[in-house]
């Protein structure tokens, strides 16, 4: 049995670290914020006013309206019309351009005849993202300044309407504040657990700790108290900042979310315990619960990157990591609103981890030195 | 006669590593008990398995009555422990370490109260409750993990090399409150390799690669080896180790690096 008492007096040691190491309280609580705001703002900068430059050989008045909608279009911004482009690899590299619209002498002429017009367009593909931006909106934009221009109506053959469901502005808070909450409550469990039963090992007060009537158990459960509150002000902190600063509503049941959130907590104790017992050292708690937690959680739990699009292996291994689950719950719970009866598989699978986790670390906890 | 501390063939194997091999020891009630040996010697190891911190590989034990391989719970709350580091919280006050410890054993706040008093007066560290363990000197620190190790009153103290890297005054008044806590009835078992300080035991055990190699008491033990101090027995007693062992931690004596063979008797 566990004594209450000596619960309570590791429990309160412990939250004394806590205070008394005031920088890292610091940290813990104004990551999150500062993470929110760097996510909130690094996502929601649309491309803008891209540069890029024309080559017009000939500048007929239709070729010169095409170039002037392209200029107005507020992705782009053209930074200079030449009549011909000997090395356009030049260009790019004296005047950081992102793309050269290249309309042939013969533009205004050939758009008229049945084959059309022929424009080529040269993109700096260095920057993935921005140039798919510029090659998605290239064609539409051109078609359609042409067809302006040329006063023609192009005929209705598709009406195509989408209809966004549960983040209908497409809003990146929306997509960040589950994810920072997968990253954020699993970082600080994982990693403020190790180094703190580390910090015991490197002290050499476990030993201490361990010969007097205390339970190997006592000194887990009793250390970790304090850092379940923690995670979970953390949690609160991210959701109040995610509604007051972004405006992110919480479409299901708040309790509901809260308890998940515990479930998910819990496991990522599981995953310190487990750390702390193979580390050593505060240093090594440390590299091993940022390698363990962080990055599979940023990278392969579908915060950033679509799990459908990754090869196979990896798939796997975000079927493994326990984010993966609990960003399918806070999405579920925060954008559709569901609940218990279809979210029930991942928090399931999350608390089957969590148990088998903490399973291992206990049997792996040495209780002789 | 009760013993405080018993031993009956204690060994404990590390693979192929023999740590502590086979020893008995007997130790009375408020008994100081000096546990000497060289470093590796396997002293931490065998106060690991009086404790309760480690399991022999077999062989018996007894402490405060208790079986150390069924019964350490038991043992724990009659024990106090002080390890070879420092290990107590330096980021806590001196005081709410001693509180901490005393929560640990299940002190009451009354009792408490009272007993961080009694220590504070005992060791001379009623100004110093307030202050941040860390801040401290190490003469200091070392007083307050005796003070900790004692709070509970605890039949028997294990003191693992408490005095390692204490200037020679603090060593001293170490050695005077040790004496009174024994007049007190508390055991005391201690290990050290100061050979000087040991000389302050009532009776010591010498463990040379695992086993006892002599024990009695210090007079008893320079009369019986015919040496001046234990010192001096106590380098007597290297020099008859086998030459083969590798972490002689010794000057090599001339005289026996120039035999040819292992094992040969030192000239």
């Amino acid at each position: 049995m566990m004594s209450r008492a000596r619960l309570l007096t590791i429990a309160r040691k412990e939250v004394r670290h806590i205070f008394r190491d005031w920088q890292t309280l610091v940290v813990v609580l104004i990551m999150p914020v500062m993470m929110m705001f760097l996510y909130g703002y690094a996502l929601n900068a649309d491309a803008k006013e891209i540069p890029v430059m024309i080559e017009m050989p000939s500048p007929a008045p239709e070729t010169r309206q095409v170039a002037d909608k392209i200029d107005a279009s507020s992705l782009f911004a053209v930074v200079g019309t030449i009549p011909a482009a000997a090395d356009p690899a030049e260009l790019f590299r004296l005047h950081g351009i992102k793309a050269l619209f290249r309309f042939p002498a013969g533009f205004a002429r050939d758009v008229r005849r049945p084959g059309g017009a022929r424009v080529q367009v040269l993109v700096d593909g260095s920057d993935p993202n921005l140039g798919t931006i510029i090659r998605n909106a290239a064609e539409p934009m051109l078609l359609g300044a042409t067809l302006q221009v040329l006063g023609v109506q192009q005929p209705k053959v598709l009406d195509m309407r989408t209809l966004i469901l549960y983040n209908p502005e497409q809003r990146s808070a929306l997509f960040f504040v589950p994810g920072l909450m997968a990253v954020i409550l699993l970082m600080i469990s994982a990693l403020l657990t190790s180094v703190a039963i580390a910090r015991e090992k490197e002290l050499g007060t476990m030993g201490q700790l361990l010969v007097s009537p205390l339970r190997p158990l006592e000194i887990i459960v009793g250390k970790i108290i304090p850092y379940i509150f923690l995670a979970a002000i953390d949690g609160f902190l991210i959701l109040a900042v995610g509604r007051l600063a972004f405006g992110v509503r919480i479409a299901g049941n708040p309790w509901f979310l809260a308890v998940c959130s515990l479930v998910y907590i819990f496991t990522a104790l599981a995953i310190g315990l487990l750390i702390s017992t193979i580390a050593k050292r505060q240093q090594h708690a440390m590299f091993m619960a940022i390698g363990a937690t962080m990055m599979p959680t940023v990278l392969l739990s579908g915060f950033i990157f679509p799990v459908v699009s990754m090869p196979l292996p990896l798939q796997i291994l975000s079927r493994i990591i326990p984010a993966t689950y609990f960003l399918e719950i806070v999405r579920g719970i925060i954008l559709k609103g569901v609940g218990l009866r279809e979210l029930w598989t991942p928090l399931a699978v999350l608390l089957g981890e969590g148990l088998a986790l903490t399973g291992l670390a206990i049997a792996k906890f040495k209780v002789k030195l | 006669m009760e013993y405080s501390i018993r031993t009956e063939q204690l060994t404990k194997r590390f693979g192929a590593f023999t740590a502590v091999d086979h020893i008995d020891v007997a130790v009375e009630k408020g008994e100081i008990f000096g546990f000497l040996g060289a470093n590796g010697a396997g002293k931490t190891t065998a106060i690991r398995m009086l404790c309760g911190l480690l399991n022999p590989t077999s062989g018996q034990g007894s402490v405060a009555g208790f079986d150390i391989l069924k019964e350490t719970a038991r043992i724990r709350t009659r024990i106090g422990y002080m390890s070879q580091k420092f290990s107590l919280y330096p980021d806590l006050s001196v005081e709410e370490n001693l509180r901490l410890y005393g929560g640990l054993y299940g002190l009451s706040r009354k009792d408490l109260d009272l007993r961080i008093r009694e220590m504070g007066d005992f060791l001379g560290l009623r100004d110093l409750l307030k202050r941040v363990t860390g801040s401290l000197p190490w003469g200091w620190q070392q007083r307050l993990s005796l003070a900790c190790a004692n709070l509970h009153s605890p039949e028997i103290l294990f003191l693992d090399e408490p005095t390692g890297s204490v200037d020679p005054v603090s060593r001293r008044n170490f050695w005077d409150l040790i004496h009174r806590l024994s007049a007190q009835g508390t055991t005391i078992f201690i290990t050290s390799h100061y050979m000087d300080e040991v000389e302050y035991c009532h009776r010591l055990s010498i463990m040379i690669d695992g086993r006892i190699a002599a024990m009695g008491s210090p007079r008893d033990l320079k009369r019986e080896h015919g040496c001046a101090s234990i010192h001096e027995m106590f380098l007597k007693l290297m020099e008859h180790k086998p030459l083969s062992e590798p972490k002689s931690l010794l000057k090599p004596n001339p005289s026996f690096e120039s035999k040819p063979a292992a094992g040969g008797t030192p000239s």
